[in-house]
Parts: structure tokens; C-alpha cells; sequence
């Protein structure tokens, strides 16, 4: 069971995995655990009693509202439904002062981070612990780093044309991020958007960046811009992009 | 920790047969540091994998976990109460409750 959970973990399934937490029946001791894929197949003890309908639409209910819950059903059974999904990832471009910040907390958070720069000193493990550190030019390492609706992205680089190239290389990709954010003054901002506009990105990709980056919550230490740039990521995680976009127009914040 | 980090690392020290227990809240009540399904590993030396929440209720965790994996040898539900006033005995003042699954794997 653990190798089938990791499997399905590496190939960025989500799943649900029902626990036995307390059993009356010795057929089915607390402890075991049965997956319930997407698409209703089952894996495990509970496909193999009577409730397995009733698992798998509790599963599908919990997939549905996005809620891991935990049910007693009668004669004390108690099933704990968790869901399981590939990580939540970060992508930093640029391993600056307010990289350091950024990674520690969004680890904190949940977030797995990678953290890319052609700087070898700046993208260094020892300043990013428990991240994956690329030491590498931009380009060709976002070439292979895959981006999709579970990838936030966040471009803080040392100067607007590495700032464009990444922009370029993630906004180019088939697939949309869950977050694009760019750092920057609004002259250097739009010096960028434009420049990237006359490439050929896709309009709607470029109007959906956050930029300037992070909430306003008027940040200026690193720690601070780090906190704001992750409210908003949070914010977009938990109640989706329009909310942050919300809070922005509120005080009059972006393009 | 992500989910994907708790169950490779899981996977991998099981491989080695070191035991460990894998701790998981499973449900909250009022305001609670981690979230329902929050994990954690604990090792036979005391040392952790991931984190539910940190303070006292971490060390009323790894106390069942030592029961679990030391002499009980069977899982457990354990229910840590963050509401003990100002948090004098261990600063946890986060006003909740939760219910921990705990689970070794021998």
C-alpha cells in the first residue's frame, strides 16, 4: 500500500485514502487503508465490504468540497478520509535577500521550493534549507522544469532582462500556473510587459501576472515583501486568484 | 512537509525496517495550529518528520508514539486540548482541540 500511495503521489494523482481509525471488526483493524482514485476505482480492504459504495461517494464528496473528514458509522467504525495530492510548488527565479525569507516561510506553509539562479554563491544550499537549489542559467533550467495549476511562480531576479527571460520561459510553457508574480517598480514593471508583449506572450497570460508583486500591505524588509508575497500566494491557494486580485484593486494596486 | 515527503520518507525508512510512527490529525475543534491532515513522523529516538503544530501537543504526540511503537504496539487516538489558560505549562494558547491519529508501522 505505501509503495502504490507513493506511486500515485510521484505521478501528481489526487486520491483519497480511507483509514480505519477504530473498528469493531477484527476483519478490518484500525489502521488499514484504502484508496479511492478519481474515477471511483478502489484499492484496498474497504472495496471489499458492503460500504464500498458508501466510501466511494463519501470520497467523491470530499474530493467535490476539497474537506478530509473523519465519520463514525454505526457499531463505533470510524473512517478518517483524507485526500492526497502532488505538492504545492514554488518556483523562485532569483536567489536575492528576499529569496531567503520567501523559501523559509513557504516551506512553512506547505509549499515544496525551488529556487533557481546563475548565481552558484546566491543559489546555494546552505541559504535555502530543505529547498531544491538550481545553480544554473534561467533559461535553460525553467526549460525543464515542468509548470501546471499546481506551480506558483515567482520572478525576483537582479535586473528586468533576467526578469523577462524568465517571464518568457514560464508564460511560453503549454500550461498555465496557478500564480505568476513579478517584483518590481511599475516603470521597470511595464518596461518588462511590454517587451514581453512585442514576443508574442499570450495577452491573457500577461494580464493575469501579479505584479507588483505580493499584497499591500505597505512590506519593505525582505521578511515583510517575503509575508506579502505569501498572503497572496495563500490567498490564491485557499480562495483562488480573483479574491487577491480583489484585494488588490481595493487599495488601487496593479497594472 | 508535503503529503509526497511524509510518505517517501515512510516508504524509505520502513525499507531500511526502522520503525516509526506516523502521526495525523484528523479532526479540529476551534482554532488549532495545523490544519485536519497535517503530518508527522516519529522516530523510536525521539526525532521528528514534519510537524503538527509544535508545542505540547507535539510532545503529547510523541509520548503515544512511544507507547505505540515501544509497548502497545497498536494505534491510537489521542485528543490534545490547546484551551489551558495563558498557556502558563506550555505556551500552547491557541483556544482548540484535536484528535491525532497515531499509527506505527514495525
Amino acid at each position: 500500500m505505501q509503495k502504490r500511495i507513493n506511486e500515485l503521489l510521484s505521478r501528481g494523482e489526487t486520491f483519497c485514502l480511507a483509514t480505519v481509525i477504530e473498528s469493531p471488526l477484527a476483519a478490518l483493524p484500525s489502521g488499514s487503508k484504502t484508496i479511492i482514485l478519481r474515477n471511483g476505482e478502489m484499492e484496498g480492504p474497504l472495496a471489499e465490504t458492503d460500504w464500498k459504495e458508501e466510501i466511494r461517494s463519501q470520497a467523491f464528496l470530499a474530493f467535490r468540497d476539497r474537506k478530509k473528514k473523519l465519520l463514525e458509522y454505526h457499531g463505533g467504525m470510524k473512517i478518517f478520509f483524507d485526500i492526497l495530492m502532488s505538492d504545492i510548488k514554488l518556483l523562485i527565479c532569483g536567489a536575492g535577500h528576499i529569496a531567503v525569507p520567501l523559501a523559509r516561510f513557504a516551506r512553512d506553509v506547505g509549499f515544496y521550493v525551488i529556487v533557481v539562479d546563475d548565481r552558484p554563491d546566491f543559489a546555494h544550499p546552505s541559504r535555502f534549507p530543505e529547498c531544491e537549489v538550481i545553480a544554473e542559467d534561467f533559461i535553460p533550467a525553467l526549460r525543464r522544469i515542468p509548470v501546471s495549476s499546481t506551480t506558483f511562480c515567482v520572478v525576483i531576479t537582479r535586473g528586468h532582462e533576467h526578469d523577462a527571460e524568465c517571464l518568457q520561459e514560464i508564460l511560453g510553457k503549454k500550461s498555465d500556473a496557478a500564480y505568476v508574480g513579478l517584483i518590481g517598480s511599475s516603470r521597470r514593471v511595464r518596461f518588462v510587459v511590454e517587451m514581453l508583449s512585442r514576443q508574442g506572450i499570450r495577452k491573457d497570460r500577461l494580464d493575469n501576472l501579479f505584479t507588483p508583486i505580493g499584497l499591500p500591505i505597505g512590506a519593505e524588509s525582505p521578511e515583510e515583501i517575503a509575508v506579502s508575497i505569501l498572503g497572496e500566494m495563500v490567498c490564491v491557494r485557499k480562495k483562488g486568484p480573483e479574491q487577491a486580485r480583489l484585494l488588490r484593486r481595493a487599495v488601487g494596486v496593479g497594472l | 512537509m508535503t503529503d509526497r515527503e511524509i510518505f517517501e520518507k515512510l516508504e524509505e525508512v520502513r525499507e531500511k525496517g526502522t520503525p516509526v510512527c506516523l502521526a495525523t490529525i484528523i479532526e479540529t475543534m476551534g482554532s488549532t495550529p495545523r490544519e485536519v491532515g497535517a503530518k508527522m513522523l516519529i522516530f523510536t529516538d525521539g526525532s521528528t518528520f514534519g510537524s503538527i503544530g509544535g508545542g505540547c501537543g507535539e510532545n503529547q504526540v510523541r509520548s503515544a508514539a512511544f507507547r505505540c511503537l515501544l509497548t502497545e504496539k497498536k494505534t491510537e487516538v489521542i485528543e490534545v486540548d490547546l484551551t489551558d489558560d495563558l498557556g502558563t505549562k506550555g505556551g500552547d494558547v491557541c483556544g482548540g482541540r484535536m484528535k491525532i491519529f497515531v499509527e506505527p508501522h514495525l
